[in-house]
């Protein structure tokens, strides 16, 4: 990598960095249906990834009160994903979801097969409740 | 009250609501893996209720320091007061990197999300390490 790049640590200048393949790489392990493993979840139930010609989508199914709440389909953005072995490596994902009165930041990556989302929950009504993060993991739904 | 996942309806009790307890953060973090070419640690520290994150990062003949950010503070549940992650921007001009952190059994994982803004070509990438506490006890 050209050592004219500006950088704030040395992995700024990892060589991997400008290879197009980083981008894009096992992309196909995080698309397709996910559903929550654990099936008391009072979170996110399912979680749905997308792809169309480069650009990622994500839409999730919330468990309700009364039934499942959708979770508008969003842009997600890619991200080159460095630091799992060689085997395992692959994209990982961030959206965020915006319902007005909260807005939920997450964390998309698979590992080993496990789709992991993170999601960083921050309510703008005056509800009082504190912002909040929660972890879940999900399996592929195979059709 | 609206909610998106049923997890958040949950009473509360504004009358009783107390400050957040930030006592988990304050201290020196430190990467658990010698050989990283990010993060090497993070000092943090509490003012006013307020949490403050500065970041050394490896560079190539010595740490680089980004300097503080103010970080928004996350619960592990809507209806805890006591914090258990929190979120911080650092803004490069040529790049920017996101923080997403939640404290584990001790660890800090952190997650960091580096998006570049200049024309370098670099594709935005994603790094997930931990951070241990330095407490002198052992």
């Amino acid at each position: 990598m050209k050592q004219n790049f500006e950088f704030k640590q040395s992995g700024h200048l990892n060589p991997a960095l400008t290879d197009p393949a980083t981008r894009t790489l096992s992309a196909d392990k995080l698309i397709g249906r996910w559903m929550n493993t654990n099936r008391e979840t009072q979170g996110l139930a399912e979680f749905l990834i997308e792809e169309d010609g480069g650009r990622f989508s994500v839409s999730g199914i919330g468990v309700g009160a009364d039934g499942p709440i959708d979770w508008p389909v969003t842009e997600a953005k890619v991200l080159a994903n460095l630091e799992e072995e060689a085997g395992q490596r692959a994209v990982a994902l961030t959206a965020t979801f915006d319902f007005g009165f909260m807005r939920a930041e997450t964390q998309v990556r698979v590992n080993k097969g496990v789709l992991v989302i993170v999601l960083f929950n921050t309510f703008l009504d005056d509800s009082g409740r504190s912002n909040y993060v929660n972890r879940e993991f999900y399996y592929r739904q195979h059709a | 009250m609206q909610f998106a996942q049923i997890c958040d309806r949950v009473e509360i009790d504004l009358a009783a609501a107390v400050q957040l307890d930030l006592s988990a953060f304050p201290g020196i973090w430190v990467n658990s893996n010698p050989d990283t070419n990010g993060i090497a640690r993070l000092l943090m520290s509490e003012a006013d209720g307020k949490l403050s994150v500065q970041v050394y990062a490896i560079g190539p003949d010595r740490l680089i320091d980004w300097g503080t950010a103010e970080a928004s503070i996350f619960t592990a549940t809507p209806s805890s007061r006591v914090g258990a992650g929190f979120t911080c921007l650092f803004d490069f001009g040529f790049a920017e990197t996101r923080l997403q952190a939640s404290i584990v059994k001790g660890l800090i994982v952190l997650a960091q999300f580096h998006s570049f803004k200049d024309e370098s070509g670099r594709a935005d990438y994603f790094v997930r390490e931990y951070f241990a506490a330095t407490h002198g006890r052992y």
